[in-house]
C-alpha cells in the first residue's frame, strides 16, 4: 500500500512537464554553477599560487642582506584557495588573499574579491551550494506543497483513508516518493562534481578531502528530507493547495532571505568591532610600556645588557660572545607578538560572539544550519580562514626570530653594514598552507551539526505527530 | 470613477479583515524600521571610529612632542609619525550602504611608501560583510518586491477560486476597472509604506535635501510600479494562484539572485584583475632593492622628478633619511603604472555592470541607490585617489625639512596638511539608472495590457 | 435592429467549443413577465445559454440580446438591466452579507441605506443575525440567499437563474418561487435553468426542454400537468 503510494507520487511528478522543465533548469544550474566554479577558483588558485613561488624565488634567491633588513623584506603568504572550495565560495571572496609578513608588523590580509568588485558581488554568488541550499528548498516546495491538499481538494484523502491507510504512512510514502525525484536531480551534480574533483587531483585524492566531500553531500541530503518532510507537513495542517504553497513560500524567504541577513547584522549591531587603527594604537602603547625592538635607548633593553655583562661576566657589550642587537631585537619581537596575539584573538573573539548569534539562528532555520556547515566542508568558513591567518602569523614570528637569531649569533655588535648571501636566506622554508583535517572542521560546527540533528529528529516526531491530526474533513 | 472607489473601498475592506496581509505588512513595516535603524548606527560607528582616528593621531603628536621636546629630523617624525585619509561617509550613506562596510574608510599613512599602505584592509568579519547589509535599500530592492508578490499573486485569479467573479460580472462593469481598482488599491499600500519608510529613512539619518529626494522618491515609486507591472503580467497570463505565487517568486529570484550572480561571474572572467597581487610583489622588490643600489643612481632617478631639490647636498653617510625616502617614493614610481591599471580595472568592472544592469532591475536600482549615496565602488576609488594625493601633499611637506636639514620641531606639527574626503554622489548615472528603469516599467507594463487585452477573460 | 417586445431574445445562437459544439443555433424570445424554465440533463447547453447571455462567453455565431441590446457588443450595458444567480453563489469570505449586499448593490449603481439593504436580506430569508456575521461561516443556503437579495434589489427586468435553489430546503425554495412570481407579476423577465420538473411547472409560464445543445421543445405549463412533462421530458432523453 505504503510503497504504491510512494510509486504514484514518484511516476505523476515524472509526468508533470512544469516541474520536469523546473527541475531540469536547477539541474542545469547546478552543472552550469559547477563548471563556474570550478573555473573561477582554478584562476584564483593558479594567480596565488604562481606569486606564492614568485616571492618564495625572491626570497631564496635575495641579494646579499643584513639578516634585519632581510626580516623587513619579509615574505607573502597567499591563501590557497582549498580543492573542495570551489563547490562553496563562502567567505573566500570576502577575506583578503595576501598576508605581507615582515618583522615587527602583523599586516592585514588584502585584496579581497569583495573590495575589487562593485556592489553586484552582494547579490551573491553562483556556486554549487547556492543552488543547493536555496534553489533546491523552492524546488522542493514546488513538489510537496499539494502532498496533502491536492488529495484534500479532489477528495482522494478520504477514499485513501478507507482502505485502511493512516494519515501518517501516507505521509511517509509521499516523502518516500518526493526523495526520489529529488536524489534524481541532485545526483547527476554531485557525481559531476565528485568526478570533476577525482579528474582535478588525479588518484592521489587524499583521504581526507573525500571525508569532506562526502560529509558535504550527506548534509545537504539531510537539509534536502528536512525540507521534504517539512513541506509534507505543511500540506498535511492546510485545506487548500494555494494557502499551503503560501505558507511554504513564506516560510522559504524567512529561511533564505531574511533570517541569515538580520541574524548577521544584529551579532554585529550586538558586539562592536574595534578598528584596526586603534587596536594598533593599544598594542603599540602596550609595547611601548615593554621592550621597543627599535629603540636600543629604551631603559629595558639597558637592563637586558646589564643582564648579559652580568651573566658572560664581561665589562662592555662588544666583548659579548652573542650580539646583544639580535637579542634585544627577539626579546621585542617576542613581547609584540604577544601582546598582538592577545589583541588580535579578542578580535576574532569578537568575529566569533557576532557569528555565533548566526550559529544559534539555525535552531530556528535550517538553512544557516546547512549554510555554516557546508562552508566548513569546503574550507572556506570562518574558522578555516582563522586558520589561515594564525598560520600566516606563526610563520611571520618564526621568520623574523630565526633572523634575529643569524643576526645574534653571525653579527657583531653595532653591525649594520654586513651582508649575509643568499645561501643564508635557502635555510629558511617557504610558506606553505595546509588545510586542516575533517575533524578539526567539524569540531568548529558542533553547534550547527547539533541544530541540523535537531532539524530532523523534529520534523520526524512533531512534524509527524501534527500530520496525524490532520483536518480530513 | 464613482465605482472604481467603491472597488478600492471594499478591498480596503477585505485587506483590513485579511491577517495573513496585515502580517505581511507589519513585518514589511518592521523590516523597513529596523533597515533605517542598522543603517543610521552603521553610518554612525563608522563616522565615531573616524572621530577616533582624530584622537589617535593627537595621541601620537603628544608621543613624539614628549619624545622630541627639541625637535628632530623629519625622517624619524615621518617614520614614526602616522596620520589618517579619511573616507566620510555621504549623508545618504546611511540607507544606502553599498560597498561601504566592506572597503575601508580610512588609511593610515606614514611618509614610507604608498602602495604598501594603501591597499590594508580594516578589522571585518567576513560573516557579516557575506550576509551584507540590512539597510533600507536591502529592504526596497529585495524584501519590497515579494511585499508586492504576496499582495497580487492573486489579484485575479482569487476571484475565480472563490468563485466570486461571475456575479462580480453580472454588474456593469468591466474587468479593467476590477483589475485597476485592485492594483491601484494595492500599489496604494505598498508606495505608501515605501515612501513613509523612505522619508523616515531620510529624517533618521539627517540627509543632506537636495534634488535627491525627489530622485530617491522617484526610484521607489517606480520600482514598485515595475513589480507591479509584473504581477500585472502574470495576472494577465490567468492562471491559478499558485502558478501565479511560482512564476512571481521565480521572476524575483531569476531578477535578483540568479542574474545578478550570472553577472558577477561574466564580470570576473571578462574583466579579470590581475594587477593587485603583481603591485604588492613589485613594489616590494624595487623599494627593499634600493637599500643594495648606489645612492648616487637613486638620487639622480628622484632628483629628476623633483629637481627643485637637485642642488642639495651629497650624500657620504652610511644612511640618511632623504635617502630613504627618495627610494620609497621610487617603490610607488616603479609600480605607478600598475597602480592606475588597477583603479581603472576596478572601474571598468563597474562599468561593465553598468552596462549590464539592464538585464536587471533590483542590480540597476540597487546600483541608482549606491550611486546616490556615494557608497560604491568609484567613491572608493576616488577615496584611493584622494589618499594618493594626501600622501603627495604629506611628501612635499616633508621634503623641505629633509633636503635642507631642517630640524622638524613640535610646532611644525601643526603646519602638517590633514586629510579629509567625503563620497560625492553619483547623480549623473543615478538619473542614467532612473531612465533605464522607467524603460523597463513601460516594456513590462506595455506586454501586460498588451496580453491582458488579448488573452479573453474567462470567468471560471 | 432593436426588438424592444422581447426582455431576452437569442437568434441563432451558436456556440462552438473546440471539441464540442455546445450549442446549435437556438431561437428563443422571451417577454417581460414571463417565467421560462428550462429543463435538461448535465452538459445539455443550460449554462452556455445563460453564460452566453451574460457575455461571460462569446458566441460563435448568432447573437444574444437583452431588453433589445446585442449582449455581445454591449457587455456593460446590458448589465444594467439583467440580474444573475448563480448554482452555487460565491461571496468575500472575510466580508459579512450585508457589507457582499452593499458591494453588489452600490456597483449596481444603488446607493441604500444599511436599513433598506437589511431589509432585501430578510426578504430573501437570511436572520438578521446573520446578515452581520462574515461570509467564511455561511452555509450554502445562506449564501444563496444573499445570492437572491442581490439580484432582488438590483431591480433588473431580466433575472437570470442558474439552478438557484440548489441548497435550499424546501421551505425557502417555496419561498423563492412565490418571490419569482411576485417579480414577474412586477414585469421582470425570468430566465431560469433547473432539474427541478415539478418547480418549473409550478412556476415557469413556459418550459423548454433541451438536449445535447438543442431546444427540442417548447411548452405551454397552461396545458399539461407534471407527470405529462416528466414523462415527455424522459421521452426526449431517451430519444
Amino acid at each position: 500500500m505504503v510503497k504504491s503510494i510512494a510509486q504514484k507520487e514518484f511516476i505523476s511528478t515524472l509526468r508533470d512537464r512544469r516541474f520536469v522543465v523546473l527541475s531540469m533548469l536547477v539541474l542545469l544550474l547546478l552543472l552550469a554553477a559547477t563548471v563556474v566554479g570550478l573555473y573561477s577558483s582554478h584562476t584564483l588558485q593558479q594567480e596565488r599560487q604562481v606569486a606564492q613561488e614568485e616571492v618564495n624565488h625572491q626570497f631564496h634567491n635575495s641579494a646579499d642582506r643584513h639578516p634585519h633588513r632581510m626580516a623587513h623584506y619579509g615574505s607573502f603568504a597567499f591563501r590557497p584557495k582549498s580543492s573542495l572550495s570551489f563547490l562553496d565560495f563562502g567567505l573566500d571572496s570576502f577575506t583578503g588573499a595576501s598576508v605581507f609578513m615582515e618583522a615587527h608588523k602583523q599586516n592585514s590580509a588584502n585584496f579581497s574579491q569583495a573590495q575589487q568588485s562593485s556592489s553586484l558581488i552582494r547579490f551573491g554568488e553562483m556556486t554549487v551550494a547556492f543552488v543547493l541550499q536555496m534553489l533546491l528548498p523552492l524546488l522542493i516546495i514546488f513538489l510537496c506543497f499539494g502532498a496533502f491538499t491536492q488529495e484534500k481538494e479532489t477528495g482522494t484523502l478520504k477514499i485513501l483513508l478507507s482502505q485502511g491507510v493512516s494519515p501518517r504512512q501516507i505521509a511517509w510514502a509521499k516523502i518516500a516518493g518526493y526523495s526520489k525525484t529529488v536524489a534524481l536531480v541532485v545526483t547527476p551534480a554531485l557525481l559531476l562534481a565528485g568526478g570533476l574533483l577525482f579528474g582535478q587531483n588525479g588518484l592521489d585524492l587524499q583521504p581526507d578531502m573525500l571525508w569532506r566531500l562526502l560529509l558535504f553531500m550527506a548534509f545537504y541530503l539531510v537539509y534536502f528530507f528536512i525540507f521534504i518532510v517539512l513541506s509534507v507537513v505543511v500540506s498535511a495542517l492546510h485545506q487548500r493547495s494555494s494557502t499551503s504553497l503560501v505558507t511554504l513560500l513564506g516560510i522559504w524567504i524567512l529561511c533564505c532571505v531574511i533570517i541569515p541577513k538580520a541574524s548577521a547584522n544584529l551579532g554585529n549591531t550586538l558586539y562592536t568591532t574595534p578598528t584596526k587603527a586603534q587596536m594598533d594604537a593599544d598594542v603599540h602603547e602596550e609595547v611601548a610600556k615593554g621592550i621597543d625592538g627599535h629603540n636600543s635607548q629604551d631603559a629595558r633593553a639597558e637592563a637586558l645588557k646589564k643582564d648579559l655583562l652580568r651573566k658572560y661576566g664581561v665589562d662592555s657589550v662588544s666583548q659579548l660572545p652573542v650580539n646583544v642587537d639580535g637579542i634585544i631585537m627577539a626579546v621585542g619581537e617576542e613581547q609584540s607578538t604577544k601582546v598582538y596575539r592577545e589583541h588580535f584573538e579578542k578580535l576574532t573573539g569578537t568575529f566569533q560572539k557576532q557569528n555565533r548569534i548566526s550559529e544559534l539562528a539555525a535552531f530556528l532555520n535550517p538553512y544557516l544550519a546547512v549554510r555554516h556547515l557546508s562552508m566548513g566542508m569546503a574550507s572556506s568558513d570562518f574558522p578555516h580562514y582563522l586558520h589561515f591567518q594564525n598560520k600566516a602569523e606563526e610563520y611571520r614570528y618564526h621568520l623574523a626570530q630565526g633572523l634575529n637569531h643569524i643576526q645574534a649569533t653571525r653579527l657583531k655588535y653595532h653591525d649594520k653594514t654586513t651582508r649575509l648571501s643568499s645561501d643564508t636566506w635557502k635555510e629558511f622554508k617557504p610558506f606553505t598552507y595546509e588545510t586542516p583535517p575533517v575533524h578539526w572542521a567539524l569540531r568548529h560546527h558542533l553547534l550547527s551539526l547539533t541544530a541540523l540533528v535537531l532539524w530532523l529528529c523534529l520534523v520526524c516526531t512533531v512534524g509527524m505527530r501534527l500530520v496525524h491530526k490532520t483536518q480530513i474533513v | 470613477m464613482k465605482k472604481f472607489w467603491i472597488l478600492i473601498k471594499y478591498e480596503w475592506l477585505n485587506f483590513r479583515a485579511d491577517k495573513g496581509l496585515l502580517i505581511l505588512v507589519t513585518l514589511t513595516l518592521l523590516a523597513g524600521l529596523y533597515g533605517i535603524y542598522y543603517g543610521t548606527t552603521e553610518v554612525q560607528r563608522q563616522q565615531q571610529n573616524i572621530a577616533g582616528l582624530e584622537k589617535l593621531t593627537e595621541h601620537n603628536v603628544e608621543e613624539l612632542k614628549a619624545k622630541y621636546p627639541e625637535g628632530t629630523d623629519a625622517g624619524d617624525i615621518g617614520y614614526y609619525h602616522s596620520t589618517f585619509a579619511v573616507h566620510h561617509p555621504d549623508s545618504w550613506a546611511s540607507l544606502a550602504l553599498g560597498q561601504r562596510d566592506v572597503n575601508p574608510y580610512y588609511i593610515k599613512l606614514r611618509l614610507l611608501n604608498l602602495q604598501s599602505q594603501l591597499y590594508d584592509t580594516e578589522n571585518i568579519n567576513p560573516q557579516k560583510v557575506l550576509a551584507g547589509n540590512f539597510d533600507l535599500s536591502f529592504v526596497l530592492v529585495y524584501l519590497f518586491p515579494l511585499l508586492i508578490i504576496g499582495l497580487c499573486f492573486n489579484i485575479l485569479s482569487i476571484e475565480k477560486e472563490q468563485g466570486t467573479l461571475p456575479l462580480l460580472l453580472s454588474q456593469p462593469i468591466s474587468l479593467p476597472l476590477i483589475v485597476g481598482a485592485k492594483l491601484t488599491f494595492r500599489m496604494l499600500v505598498v508606495l505608501g509604506l515605501g515612501l513613509l519608510l523612505s522619508i523616515l529613512a531620510m529624517i533618521w539619518g539627517k540627509v543632506l535635501p537636495d534634488g535627491r529626494v525627489a530622485l530617491w522618491l522617484g526610484v521607489v515609486m517606480l520600482y514598485c510600479f515595475f513589480w507591479f507591472a509584473v504581477a500585472f503580467l502574470v495576472a494577465a497570463l490567468q492562471k491559478n494562484s499558485a502558478f501565479n505565487a511560482v512564476t512571481l517568486l521565480g521572476v524575483w529570484l531569476l531578477l535578483t539572485i540568479v542574474i545578478p550572480a550570472l553577472l558577477n561571474v561574466y564580470v570576473s572572467i571578462k574583466q579579470p584583475i590581475p594587477q593587485a597581487l603583481a603591485l604588492t610583489i613589485q613594489q616590494r622588490e624595487v623599494v627593499h632593492g634600493g637599500w643594495d643600489k648606489p645612492k648616487r643612481e637613486t638620487m639622480d632617478k628622484f632628483f629628476a622628478l623633483y629637481p627643485q631639490w637637485r642642488d642639495t647636498t651629497e650624500i657620504k653617510e652610511r644612511f640618511v633619511w632623504r635617502w630613504y625616502y627618495a627610494f620609497h617614493h621610487l617603490g610607488d614610481v616603479a609600480v605607478q603604472d600598475l597602480a592606475t591599471q588597477y583603479k581603472q580595472t576596478l572601474l571598468a568592472r563597474h562599468e561593465l555592470v553598468q552596462k549590464l544592469n539592464v538585464l536587471s532591475v533590483p542590480v540597476n536600482v540597487q546600483g541608482i541607490f549606491n550611486a546616490m549615496a556615494g557608497s560604491d565602488l568609484p567613491s572608493y576609488v576616488q577615496f584611493l585617489q584622494s589618499a594618493t594625493r594626501y600622501h603627495d601633499s604629506l611628501r612635499e611637506f616633508y621634503y623641505p625639512f629633509l633636503f635642507r636639514q631642517i630640524t622638524f620641531t613640535p610646532a611644525d606639527f601643526a603646519r602638517e596638511p590633514r586629510h579629509s574626503f567625503s563620497s560625492a554622489p553619483d547623480v549623473d548615472s543615478a538619473v542614467n539608472g532612473f531612465v533605464k528603469l522607467l524603460g523597463s516599467v513601460v516594456v513590462v507594463f506595455g506586454a501586460g495590457l498588451l496580453l491582458f487585452r488579448w488573452k479573453t477573460a474567462s470567468v471560471k | 435592429m432593436i426588438h424592444m417586445e422581447f426582455a431576452l431574445e437569442a437568434r441563432q445562437l451558436k456556440k462552438q467549443y473546440q471539441d464540442k459544439l455546445a450549442l446549435k443555433g437556438l431561437n428563443l424570445q422571451i417577454e417581460p413577465g414571463e417565467i421560462f424554465c428550462l429543463l435538461g440533463q448535465n452538459g445539455a447547453g443550460k449554462s452556455t445559454t445563460i453564460n452566453l447571455f451574460l457575455g461571460f462567453i462569446t458566441p460563435t455565431s448568432g447573437a444574444a440580446y437583452i431588453n433589445g441590446l446585442e449582449v455581445a457588443t454591449n457587455q456593460l450595458k446590458v448589465k444594467e438591466y439583467l440580474a444573475y444567480i448563480p448554482e452555487n453563489v460565491m461571496l468575500y469570505p472575510n466580508l459579512t452579507g450585508l457589507e457582499n449586499l452593499a458591494l453588489f448593490s452600490s456597483l449596481a449603481g444603488f446607493d441604500y441605506s444599511p436599513e433598506s439593504l437589511m431589509q432585501y436580506l430578510i426578504e430573501a430569508g437570511l436572520p438578521s443575525e446573520a446578515a452581520t456575521r462574515k461570509v467564511g461561516a455561511y452555509s450554502k443556503g445562506m449564501r444563496q440567499k444573499v445570492g437572491i437579495a442581490i439580484a432582488v434589489a438590483k431591480r433588473a427586468k431580466v433575472l437570470l437563474l442558474d439552478e438557484p435553489t440548489s441548497g435550499l430546503d424546501p421551505k425557502a425554495s417555496n419561498e423563492f418561487s412565490d418571490l419569482l412570481l411576485k417579480l414577474s407579476s412586477q414585469g421582470t423577465a425570468i430566465f431560469m435553468a433547473t432539474h427541478d420538473i415539478f418547480r418549473a411547472k409550478e412556476v415557469g409560464t413556459r418550459v423548454g426542454i433541451m438536449h445535447e445543445g438543442e431546444l427540442v421543445d417548447v411548452l405551454s405549463t397552461a396545458d399539461l400537468n407534471a407527470n405529462e412533462l416528466e414523462n415527455l421530458y424522459l421521452n426526449y432523453m431517451h430519444a
